[in-house]
C-alpha cells in the first residue's frame, strides 16, 4: 500500500478551493453566488506571496497527480489570481443575480481552477485537465449574455476550443508514448527525438496557439473577447490567454525548427493585428486585437528563447486587465469628472503597455530582449509604435462611448479602485520582482540607451495617432479573416452584408449535408444484411453436409 | 466451495429468472424481493472473489452436458472484470426497472427474462471453453429477444424480428467457425490454447473471419450494426441493459476472448487479421458517429454512439500491444458505466417528461436537474474530456495505437472526439442554455429512477477520478494484461 499522498497539500489546496466556492455559488447560495467570487483565488495569492513553496504528488488520482509550480510559472500565477480576485469584484458589483448568475459564479470558479491549475501542473494528464477545464468553463463567460451575438461568438469559441483539446490530446499521446512518462519535462524532452516528433509538436502548438491568440488561429479572440460581461473579457484577456502561452513555453522543444514557426507568427500578429485594432469601433474589440497584438510578442519571445517571457506576460496581464476593467468603468462613469479620471487611468496604464521607460511596460520590454537576437530586440522596440498607435485609437473610441443613464454613483468608485489597483499593480509590481525574476542590476532599465529605445517608438507612435483624427479609417467587423471571407467587396452593410456572407458558409455546409446524406444512403443499403447471413447459413450447412459425407 | 463458486454466481442469476416466471403478476413485492437479493448476493460473491482473484487464486467447475460436451465455468480476472460490471449495472437496473414500471402489465415475464438474460451473460463471462461459450451466447440471444418485444407493439415486434434477423446468422456463422476450428485441434479450452499450426494460415484466416462475423453482430461492427438502433423500441431499462452490459458487451468480450484466448496475440498479428479488424473498428468508429449526428431521437442518437464506443474495445484488442489491451478493456467497463447513465436519463426523460426527441431537451436542466448533471457527465465522458471515465480509455488507447506501431489511430481518436463532442454538445446547450418552453412540464420525484443514474454517473466520474488507485477498473485491467497476456 502506497501512500495517498506525499509532499504538501498547499497546490492541491489552490485548486480545490476555486472549486468549492464554485460549488457553494452554483448549489447552496445561489442568491449570492456572484459575492464569494473574489474569495476564489484568495488561497492562490497566499501561496504566491508565500514563495509558492511546495509540491504535492498524489499517486492515485488521475493517472498520478503531480502539482508544483511550473518553472516560470509563479509570476503568472500571482498575476492570475490578482486578475481573477479584482475581476470578481467587479461581476460582484456589476452583474445582476439570478438563476444565470448562479451558472455564470459556478463556471467562473472551473475556469479559474483550470487557469490556475495550468501553472502546477507537473503530469500532462493533469495539465490536460487544467487546460481542459480553462477552455471549456469559459464557454459560459462568452454566452453570459445570452445575446445574438454572445451565443453567436460563443458557438465560434466552443468550436475552436473543442478543436484546440483534440489537437492537443494528439500531441500530449504522442509525446508520452515517446516519453514512457507523463512528466511534463520528459514529454517535452521526448519530442526532440521521437519518429511522429514533428507532428505531435504541430498538433501542441495548434491546441495551444488557438488559446493564445496566435495568428491565425486568433480569429476566436476579438469576437468572444467582447462579447463576454467586461470582468468575463477581463478574465479572458489578462489570464486566460496565458494558459496557451505558458503551454508552448512548457511544452515547445528548442531547437526543432518550431521556435522559428512561432516567431515568424508571432511577428505577424504583433504589428498586423495592432494595426487592424485600427479597423474596429467597439473598444473591447481594439482592446482584443492589442491582445493579439501583444500575445504575437509573446510568442516571439517564447520562439525565439528569451529569458523575459514570464514577466513580460505578468505586466502585460496585470496592465490589459486594468483596461477592460476600465471599459465597465467608463460605462459606470456619470460626472465629467469620473469620466475624466476613468481616461486618465486608462492612458497611463496604455502608456505602460506601449513601454513608455521606467514604467512597468517599459521594464518588462527590457526584460523580454534579454537572451533576443538583436533584430528581434529591435523588433521589440518598433512594436512600441504600433502599440501606441491601437492603443491611442482605443482611448479616443472609449472617450467617444456614449453616457450611460443613471447608474448608483457609490458604484463607480468601487469599481474604479478595482481597475486602479490592478492598473497601479502593473505600473509597480515589474519593479518589485526586477532584480529577483531578471537578474539586473536596479539601475539598468534608467540606462541612456535603454531610456531612449524606450521612448523613440512611443513618440513616433503619437505621432502617428495624431494624424488619425483627420483619417476616415475603414471599419470591418471583429473576427478578421473569416469577416473578410463573408465581405468580399462592397463593403460590409448590416443585413446586405450578412445575407452576401452565408453565400460560402451555405455551399460548406451543403457539402457535409452530401456526405451525410451519402452516410446515410449507404446504410440503408445495408439492410438487406441479414438475407446475406441466411445465405451464410444454407452454405454452411451445405459445406458441412459435404464434410460428413466425405468423411 | 471453490468449485461451486462459479455455479453459484451464474444461479443468483438464474434461480430468481427460474421463479419469477412463475410467480403471479401481482406479487410486485415477491418479485422484486427475489431479483433484488439475487442482485445483492451476487454483488457479494463478486467483491470477495475479486479480492481473492487478486491474491492468486483461480476457481472452475465442470459440468457435463453431453457425453464429450462438458459445460466449463471458470473465473479469471477477464472473467471478473465483465461480471463485475454486470452484477454492478444489473442491481442499478433492476432498482431503476422497478421503479420505471411501477404496477405495469407482464412484469413476472418481463423480470424472468432480464434476470435470465443477465444469466447468460454471467455465464457468457465465466465460460472457460468454446462450447460453454457458443451456449450461452444462444441462451443470450433468446433470452433477449422477449425484451425487445416486451411492449408488444409494431416497432417493438419488428425490432424484435430484426434483431433475431442478424443475431441468428451470426450464432450460425460462429459455430460454423467453432467447428472448423475444433475439428481441427479438438476442443478449445481458453486457459489452454490450441495448437494453430494443424491449420492452414489461410483457413485459420477465414475461421478468424467466421469468428468475427459471429461475435462481430453482437457488438453491431458496421456493416452488422443494423438492429442495434431498431432496438430502441424496448423500454428504458431494455436499452441500457442491452446497450451497457449484455448483448453489445458480450460481443465485444467474445472479441477479446478470440483474439486473446483462442488464437492468441501474436498468432492474430502473425497471420495479419489484426490490422484489417483495426481498420473495421475504426471505420465503426466513425460511421457510428456519423449516423448519430444525423438523429433527432434521443435514444437512436445514444444507439449510434453505442456502435461507435464499443469498437473502442474491439479497436484496442485488435492492436494487441499491452496499452491498447488495457485501453479496450478498461473501456469494457467505461462505456457500461457512462452509457448506462446516458440511457437512465433517457427513460428518465421519456417518463418523468415526456421528451423523446432533442428538440424537447430545451431548458430541462433547470427542471430536472439532477438528471441534467448525470446526462452531462455522461455525455462529457463519451467525449472523452478528464476526469471522466472515457479520457482514460481514450488516452490508453491512444498511446497503445502508437506502441502497436498504428499512428492512424490517433486520427481515429481525434475524429471522434470531435464528432462526439458535436452531437452531444449540442444537447448540453439545449439542456442549460436555451429557454424551456412555454408549457413544459415535468419533475424528478422518482427516487427509484434517478438514484440508480446518479450512482452510475458518479461511479463514471470515480473510476476516472481515481483511476490510478489500486482498485480501480483500470489497474484491473492492467492486472489482467500484465498477468495473462503480458510478456
Amino acid at each position: 500500500m502506497t501512500a495517498l499522498y506525499s509532499g504538501t497539500f498547499l497546490p492541491l489546496g489552490v485548486l480545490v478551493w476555486p472549486l468549492l466556492v464554485g460549488l457553494v455559488a452554483m448549489v447552496v447560495w445561489s442568491r449570492g453566488a456572484l459575492w464569494v467570487l473574489p474569495l476564489a483565488p484568495v488561497p492562490a495569492l497566499g501561496f504566491v506571496v508565500a514563495g509558492a513553496p511546495g509540491s504535492v504528488v498524489v499517486p492515485d488520482l488521475l493517472l498520478g497527480v503531480h502539482l508544483g509550480i511550473v518553472p516560470g510559472g509563479a509570476l503568472l500565477l500571482g498575476m492570475t489570481a490578482l486578475v481573477w480576485t479584482v475581476a470578481g469584484m467587479h461581476a460582484a458589483l456589476t452583474l445582476r443575480a439570478g438563476p444565470q448568475a448562479a451558472v455564470f459564479a459556478g463556471f467562473w470558479c472551473v475556469t479559474l481552477a483550470g487557469n490556475l491549475g495550468v501553472f502546477l501542473a507537473g503530469d500532462i494528464v493533469t495539465f490536460y485537465l487544467a487546460f481542459a477545464a480553462v477552455s471549456l468553463a469559459a464557454w459560459f463567460l462568452v454566452i453570459h449574455e445570452r445575446t445574438q451575438k454572445a451565443l453567436a461568438a460563443g458557438r465560434q469559441y466552443i468550436t475552436l476550443a473543442v478543436l484546440g483539446e483534440a489537437a492537443l490530446l494528439v500531441g500530449l499521446m504522442i509525446g508520452a508514448a515517446a516519453a514512457e512518462d507523463l512528466h511534463i519535462a520528459s514529454v517535452r524532452a521526448a519530442l526532440v527525438d521521437a519518429p511522429l516528433g514533428p507532428l505531435g509538436v504541430a498538433a501542441l502548438v495548434l491546441g495551444f496557439g488557438i488559446k493564445a491568440g496566435m495568428v491565425p488561429l486568433h480569429l476566436w479572440l476579438p469576437v468572444a473577447h467582447p462579447a463576454a460581461p467586461v470582468p468575463g473579457s477581463a478574465v479572458l484577456s489578462g489570464a486566460i490567454v496565458n494558459a496557451g502561452l505558458i503551454g508552448m513555453m512548457l511544452f515547445v522543444p528548442d531547437g526543432t525548427g518550431w521556435g522559428d514557426v512561432l516567431v515568424a507568427a508571432g511577428l505577424v500578429g504583433g504589428f498586423g493585428a495592432a494595426l487592424w485594432g485600427l479597423t474596429q469601433r467597439n473598444p473591447k474589440a481594439v482592446l482584443a486585437y492589442s491582445t493579439i497584438s501583444q500575445m504575437g510578442l509573446m510568442l516571439m519571445l517564447v520562439g525565439a528563447g528569451s529569458a523575459g517571457v514570464a514577466y513580460y506576460a505578468f505586466h502585460h496581464g496585470l496592465a490589459k486587465a486594468a483596461l477592460f476593467l476600465c471599459v465597465g468603468v467608463m460605462a459606470a462613469a456619470q460626472t465629467p469628472r469620473q469620466r475624466g479620471a476613468t481616461l486618465g487611468l486608462v492612458v497611463l496604464v496604455a502608456l505602460s503597455v506601449a513601454g513608455l521607460p521606467l514604467t512597468g511596460g517599459g521594464v518588462a520590454k527590457l526584460a523580454g530582449k534579454q537572451g533576443l537576437p538583436d533584430a528581434l530586440s529591435l523588433v521589440l522596440t518598433l512594436s512600441s509604435m504600433t502599440t501606441t498607435l491601437v492603443l491611442v485609437w482605443f482611448v479616443l473610441r472609449l472617450a467617444q462611448a456614449p453616457a450611460p443613464p443613471l447608474a448608483p454613483s457609490p458604484l463607480w468608485r468601487s469599481l474604479f479602485a478595482g481597475a486602479a489597483v490592478l492598473g497601479g499593480l502593473a505600473l509597480v509590481a515589474p519593479w518589485a520582482v526586477w532584480g529577483h525574476a531578471t537578474g539586473l542590476p536596479t539601475g539598468y532599465p534608467a540606462q541612456p540607451a535603454n531610456m531612449f529605445a524606450g521612448i523613440w517608438p512611443l513618440l513616433a507612435g503619437l505621432g502617428a495617432a495624431a494624424l488619425i483624427p483627420g483619417q476616415r479609417l475603414p471599419e470591418y467587423p471583429p473576427g478578421d479573416i473569416l469577416a473578410l471571407l463573408r465581405w468580399r467587396g462592397g463593403g460590409w452593410s448590416g443585413r446586405a452584408g450578412a445575407a452576401r456572407s452565408a453565400a460560402p458558409r451555405r455551399h460548406w455546409r451543403r457539402a457535409v449535408l452530401r456526405a451525410l446524406l451519402h452516410v446515410r444512403r449507404l446504410e440503408t443499403h445495408m439492410r438487406p444484411w441479414p438475407r446475406a447471413g441466411w445465405v451464410l447459413i444454407v452454405t454452411a450447412l451445405t459445406f458441412s453436409g459435404l464434410v460428413l459425407w466425405t468423411l | 466451495m471453490t468449485a461451486a463458486l462459479p455455479v453459484l454466481i451464474v444461479l443468483t442469476s438464474l434461480v430468481p429468472a427460474c421463479v419469477t416466471f412463475f410467480l403471479a403478476q401481482d406479487s410486485h413485492r415477491l418479485r422484486n424481493g427475489l431479483n433484488l437479493s439475487g442482485a445483492v448476493l451476487k454483488l457479494a460473491l463478486i467483491v470477495w472473489m475479486l479480492f481473492a482473484v487478486a491474491g492468486g487464486a483461480s476457481y472452475e467447475a465442470t459440468l457435463p452436458l453431453a457425453p464429450g460436451l462438458v459445460i466449463l465455468l471458470r473465473v479469471d480476472a477477464l472473467a471478473l472484470l465483465f461480471i463485475s460490471l454486470s452484477a454492478a449495472l444489473w442491481f442499478a437496473t433492476t432498482i431503476y426497472a422497478i421503479a420505471y414500471f411501477g404496477k405495469k402489465a407482464e412484469l413476472s415475464r418481463f423480470f424472468g427474462f432480464f434476470s435470465l438474460c443477465v444469466a447468460a451473460t454471467t455465464g457468457l463471462a465465466l465460460s472457460g471453453s468454446l462450447i460453454s461459450f457458443f451456449i450461452f451466447f444462444e441462451l443470450l440471444t433468446l433470452s433477449t429477444w422477449p425484451l425487445v418485444a416486451h411492449k408488444q407493439d409494431k416497432p417493438s415486434l419488428a425490432a424484435a424480428r430484426a434483431y433475431l434477423a442478424y443475431a441468428l446468422p451470426g450464432s450460425a456463422a460462429l459455430l460454423w467457425a467453432i467447428i472448423w476450428l475444433e475439428s481441427a485441434t479438438g476442443p478449445v479450452l481458453f486457459t489452454d490454447p490450441p495448437d494453430l499450426s494443424v491449420l492452414e494460415p489461410g483457413a485459420l484466416r477465414a475461421i478468424f473471419a467466421l469468428f468475427i462475423i459471429g461475435v462481430g453482430v453482437k457488438a453491431a461492427l458496421v456493416p452488422l450494426h443494423g438492429w442495434l438502433p431498431a432496438a430502441m423500441a424496448a423500454p428504458a431499462p431494455v436499452s441500457a441493459l442491452l446497450h451497457a452490459v449484455a448483448v453489445v458487451k458480450a460481443g465485444a468480450f467474445g472479441v477479446v476472448r478470440v483474439i486473446y484466448d483462442v488464437f492468441g496475440a501474436g498468432n492474430v498479428v502473425a497471420l495479419g487479421v489484426g490490422w484489417p479488424l483495426a481498420v473495421l473498428a475504426s471505420v465503426t468508429i466513425l460511421w457510428g458517429s456519423l449516423r448519430a449526428l444525423q438523429q433527432d431521437e434521443i435514444k437512436k442518437r445514444l444507439a449510434y454512439s453505442t456502435v461507435s464506443q464499443v469498437s473502442y474495445i474491439i479497436l484496442g484488442a485488435a492492436l494487441a500491444s499491452p496499452l491498447a489491451m488495457i485501453g479496450g478493456l478498461v473501456h469494457l467497463i467505461h462505456q457500461g458505466l457512462m452509457k448506462i447513465t446516458l440511457f437512465f436519463c433517457a427513460g428518465i426523460y421519456d417518463e418523468r417528461a415526456g421528451v423523446k426527441k432533442i428538440t424537447g431537451l430545451n431548458g430541462m436542466g433547470r427542471r430536472l436537474p439532477w438528471t441534467s448533471v448525470c446526462f452531462s457527465l455522461g455525455a462529457m465522458g463519451m467525449i472523452g474530456l478528464p476526469p471522466m471515465a472515457g479520457f482514460v480509455s481514450k488516452f490508453y488507447l491512444g498511446l497503445g495505437g502508437l506502441q502497436a506501431g498504428a499512428p492512424w489511430v490517433l486520427g481515429v481518436l481525434a475524429a471522434s472526439t470531435l464528432l462526439n463532442a458535436a452531437y452531444f454538445l449540442p444537447l448540453l446547450y439545449r439542456l442549460w442554455v436555451l429557454p424551456a418552453p412555454e408549457d413544459a412540464k415535468g419533475d424528478e420525484r422518482a427516487p427509484g429512477l434517478v438514484v440508480p443514474a446518479v450512482v452510475t454517473a458518479a461511479a463514471s466520474l470515480g473510476v476516472g477520478l481515481l483511476a490510478a488507485s489500486p482498485i480501480s477498473p483500470l489497474s484491473w485491467a492492467t492486472l489482467i494484461v500484465t498477468r495473462e497476456y503480458g510478456p
